[in-house]
């Protein structure tokens, strides 16, 4: 790969980063009692058709817990999943 | 198991290393092609000794398949002897080498597998990166984040946000741009006395976007 292009690539590129990136958020906030965390349904809507206004909350709660994060995710895989299987 | 000469070439022996008998016949067939053995199997393996070991091997596995045979002890259906106990001791070594290539791939994947970011120093840089990027980063580019992390590809994640995967591309690489500018920054700012950083945490926000249309409320 050349300098240059090298360069024009960011981490969302990089697989090292998205792999570090994804496991440190599906580990490092345990949240056992589930405070403060949006009903799945939320999750499942800002997967589908994310809106800043409804969904930003939700959004920033999934940088500080892991088990929305890890939900939101598996979410986010079935929607790909379902996308690729409708085409 | 095989034994050198006094010129150090290894010489075939009529028990295997498992201490398994070599029929007298088939004892001869190896012998017959115990140089091209020797040749093909250094080449492949390495170790001569081991070669040996493998064709002694192979001997008293035919020895045995021999006594097996029916009559038993018929050495005559097998016409070609030598090129049968050669024809094994070649798939034998194949095998073996086969094997070799696997462990190595498995050894090479599992160390490609093993994060680069092992390094404490790598991982802590990404782990403040990633922090700081979901700190400043607007909803938009959040969510481009998300899905980037599941395996998205940009085209998916541009079509959601109504551009082309090489703008959605783009405008994360711009936003990460513009964080690390904002670190590089507050860095600057951190070197300078303590009076000159009031109001520091304020650019732990993240940075607003002039450029970001606010969609509709509508889900």
């Amino acid at each position: 790969m050349s300098k240059r292009k090298q360069q024009q690539l960011n981490d969302f590129d990089d697989p090292e980063f998205l792999s570090f990136a994804k496991s440190y958020l599906s580990e490092a906030f345990p949240n056992p009692q589930r405070i403060g965390c949006p009903p799945d349904s939320q999750l499942q809507q800002m997967a589908e058709h994310p809106v800043e206004v409804r969904d930003a909350a939700t959004s920033d709660h999934l940088t500080r817990c892991s088990p929305c994060f890890n939900r939101y995710m598996e979410i986010l895989a079935n929607l790909k999943r379902g996308k690729a299987a409708g085409q | 198991m095989a034994d050198d000469d006094s010129a150090g070439v290894p010489r075939l022996n009529s028990l295997d290393r498992h201490g398994r008998q070599i029929a007298p016949e088939v004892f001869a067939a190896a012998e017959a092609v115990f140089s091209r053995a020797l040749r093909h199997g250094t080449k492949l393996l390495g170790d001569p000794a081991v070669v040996v070991n493998i064709l002694e091997e192979v001997a008293a596995t035919v020895s045995q398949r021999l006594l097996r045979g029916d009559p038993p002890g018929e050495a005559t259906a097998t016409r070609n002897l030598a090129g049968y106990v050669f024809r094994a001791f070649v798939r034998r070594v194949n095998r073996l080498k086969n094997k070799e290539h696997a462990l190595l791939h498995a050894v090479i994947a599992r160390s490609a597998a093993t994060p680069k970011s092992a390094d404490p120093s790598r991982q802590f840089e990404m782990q403040i990166l990633l922090r700081e990027y979901l700190a400043r980063f607007s909803f938009e580019e959040k969510d481009m984040c998300w899905r980037r992390l599941e395996g998205y590809a940009w085209d998916e994640i541009g079509k959601l946000q109504g551009i082309s995967g090489h703008a959605a591309r783009e405008r994360l690489r711009t936003a990460v741009k513009r964080v690390k500018a904002e670190l590089a920054e507050k860095k600057g700012k951190k070197s300078l006395p303590s009076g000159a950083q009031a109001g520091q945490n304020e650019e732990l926000k993240p940075a607003p976007r002039t450029d970001v249309k606010k969609k509709a409320t509508t889900a």
